[in-house]
């Protein structure tokens, strides 16, 4: 029984369809409901809230899991990077009100102990001081965009996918920090002891994954 | 409530007593085949560490000042300190030296962790030229697996000297970073590196299989065939021939990406993997470098477990119950001898001193013990078998 953990919300519907493409019975997935574990055949799919689906995997829980690349980086876990699907793609940038643009284009000194909020503290700390500027970062869970414009923080950085979120609260991309896409990821301990497994399914992923549009 | 440092932990109940059975094995195993115990020093001089340690491990150092003003560090690694040991103790008519020890090491915390001790057990096999010592190693580390109840456990068996040369004719910042993808599991960038950058055919090839060099030891003849003459496989070839010989060979496989710090590990490596956890339970492999910036000579292997994991994964995870034995009024020096009878007979036992029966089975009930022994009449009830019809004392009968 191969366990494959599955992120619920917005790329839930995208890797379901690669699974299904790719010819692994995924039946049940296509209307899971409230259901958070399914099995067929030789398969168990597990539904996980996406920032929890690393830790399945690190753990050793789930042998594989879709995870987008924004999660993985934020929760550092160690795990082998299989595949990019190539599927959600997004980016996560920091953005904030147009006036601050100016101080992203100047010397480092003029980013010092700005206000970032942020669901990625881990991303945003490495971000900024791999370029030397203290920030002060204020973690959130959501709403991201709310923070600048109630004066809880100067900018944010966060995932934007269209830019029509941001638009909607006035902000502007200031700083691209890094391309996100959905992943194929597995447990160390898969990858060592079930490798003809493991590279069965992610052949069979990377095929369909060149063939749908 | 003892609130401890953030990253310590106390360890105790059935995981401590784990640990403990699981390091009894280890050390008598290891030690019946010459291995000589070693106690290593808490606090080591940053100075002695830094030079011979690899970036990856002086990263994790914890540094601390002693109290007489000395820049140390918190002990991250037992293998330097044996090693030092050894070279300064120990002549070269002496070697092989073989060392085994438990101890605790501490290293910055890293995810998904957030201790920053951890228990190790490991052995160290120093100053042999010859063939013999790495499979003498990974076979006694098989053996003391076995024997603690982790017979499913797998060695992932790798080489660093195959990676090290693939990458040889590789620019050295592009080495690098090939060397660090493998290393954090990105296959994504790794491959990304490979189409990317400048590399000769030849290697890019070899490269580019290395991922999927992974399985039984027909990877092996696999990697002979895209390397031509000169793949740099014997001493994994005779690992493997020598694990398979002795009945280890559905315990083994072979993953030419395996990745340890390669300017510290020289030759084969290995991982130790268990079905039931996602991390490596620890690994190791040859490090003749390390053995020569101490001014010896010869190979060097060893490893190192984390015996935590070890212990939670164990047969002994699952406590034997023990068997309580009531001193039913006897005098204490009665009671004790009699205790003593049925320990010396392999019994493990815990006394219960309360006043009557009823509250000494009803304690025996509470702690999970097996059975229970009236001392003064010698009888016994088992409690396993019993526990569901007893009809156990209510609180106010009880005068513990």
């Amino acid at each position: 029984m191969l366990t494959i953990a599955l992120p619920t919300g917005r790329v839930f519907s995208e890797a379901a369809e690669l699974l299904a493409a790719a010819g692994l019975p995924a039946s049940s997935l296509a209307s899971p409901g409230r259901k958070l574990v399914f099995e067929e055949e030789n398969f168990r799919y597990i539904l996980a809230k996406p920032s929890d689906v690393p830790l399945y995997v690190s753990y050793g829980t789930a042998d594989l899991a879709f995870a987008g690349g924004d999660v993985l980086q934020e929760s550092a876990l160690p795990l082998v990077e299989l595949l990019d699907t190539g599927r959600g793609r997004c980016s996560v940038v920091v953005a904030g009100p147009a006036p601050l643009a100016e101080r992203f284009r100047g010397h480092v000194s003029e980013r010092m102990w700005l206000k970032v909020a942020t669901k990625y503290p881990r991303i945003a700390d490495n971000h900024f001081s791999s370029k030397g500027a203290q920030v002060d970062i204020i973690h959130l869970h959501g709403s991201i965009e709310l923070a600048p414009k109630l004066g809880l923080s100067d900018c944010i950085l966060d995932i934007v996918q269209t830019g029509s979120t941001l638009k909607a609260n006035h902000l502007e991309v200031l700083e691209h920090v890094s391309d996100v896409s959905l992943r194929l990821v597995a447990s160390k301990k898969s990858v060592a002891l079930r490798w003809n497994e493991i590279r069965a399914v992610s052949r069979a992923i990377r095929r369909c994954g060149e063939v749908l549009p | 409530m003892n609130r401890l440092p953030r990253g310590c932990a106390n360890v105790g109940g059935g995981l401590a007593a784990a640990m403990e059975e699981c390091k009894r094995v280890f050390l008598s195993l290891f030690e019946r085949w010459g291995y000589h115990p070693f106690l290593p020093s808490g606090l080591q001089l940053l100075e002695s560490s830094w030079e011979r340690l690899p970036p990856l491990f002086r990263q994790k150092l914890i540094a601390v000042n002693s109290p007489y003003g000395e820049p140390c560090c918190l002990r991250g690694d037992i293998t330097l300190a044996t090693v030092a040991y050894l070279a300064s103790h120990h002549s070269p008519e002496e070697r092989p030296l073989r060392v085994c020890y438990s101890d605790r090491v501490y290293a910055r915390a890293e995810k998904p962790r957030l201790s920053m001790e951890s228990f190790q057990i490991g052995a160290e096999l120093l100053g042999w030229e010859r063939q013999g010592a790495d499979a003498e190693m990974l076979f006694l580390l098989l053996r003391m697996l076995d024997a603690i109840g982790l017979e499913k456990s797998v060695l992932l068996l790798g080489d660093a000297t195959f990676l090290a040369k693939a990458v040889s004719e590789v620019e050295s910042s592009v080495a690098e970073r090939i060397v660090a993808a493998l290393r954090k599991g990105s296959l994504i960038e790794y491959s990304e590196l490979l189409e990317e950058e400048n590399i000769p055919d030849f290697y890019r090839k070899i490269l580019q299989c290395i991922p999927d060099l992974h399985g039984g030891p027909e990877v092996l003849d696999e990697a002979a065939r895209l390397w031509g003459k000169g793949a740099p496989l014997l001493s994994l070839r005779n690992i493997v021939s020598t694990l398979t010989a002795l009945g280890y060979g559905d315990r083994i496989a072979v993953d030419l990406s395996l990745v340890r710090e390669l300017g510290y590990y020289s030759g084969p490596i290995f991982d130790v993997y268990s079905e039931n956890y996602g991390q490596s339970l620890g690994g190791g492999g040859r490090y003749d470098r390390l053995l020569s910036l101490c001014g010896l000579q010869g190979q060097a292997m060893g490893f190192g477990l984390d015996l935590q994991h070890v212990a939670s994964l164990s047969r002994f995870r699952k406590r034997p119950p023990s068997v309580m034995a009531w001193f039913a009024n006897l005098s204490p020096s009665d009671a004790l001898q009699r205790a003593e009878r049925l320990t010396t007979e392999g019994t493990p036992l815990e006394m219960s001193w309360c006043g009557d029966r009823a509250s000494s089975l009803r304690s025996a009930a509470h702690r999970g013990c097996s059975s229970w022994v009236d001392l003064s009449e010698g009888s016994t009830l088992d409690l396993s078998a019993e526990t569901d019809g007893l009809v156990l004392p209510g609180k106010e009968d009880s005068q513990c």
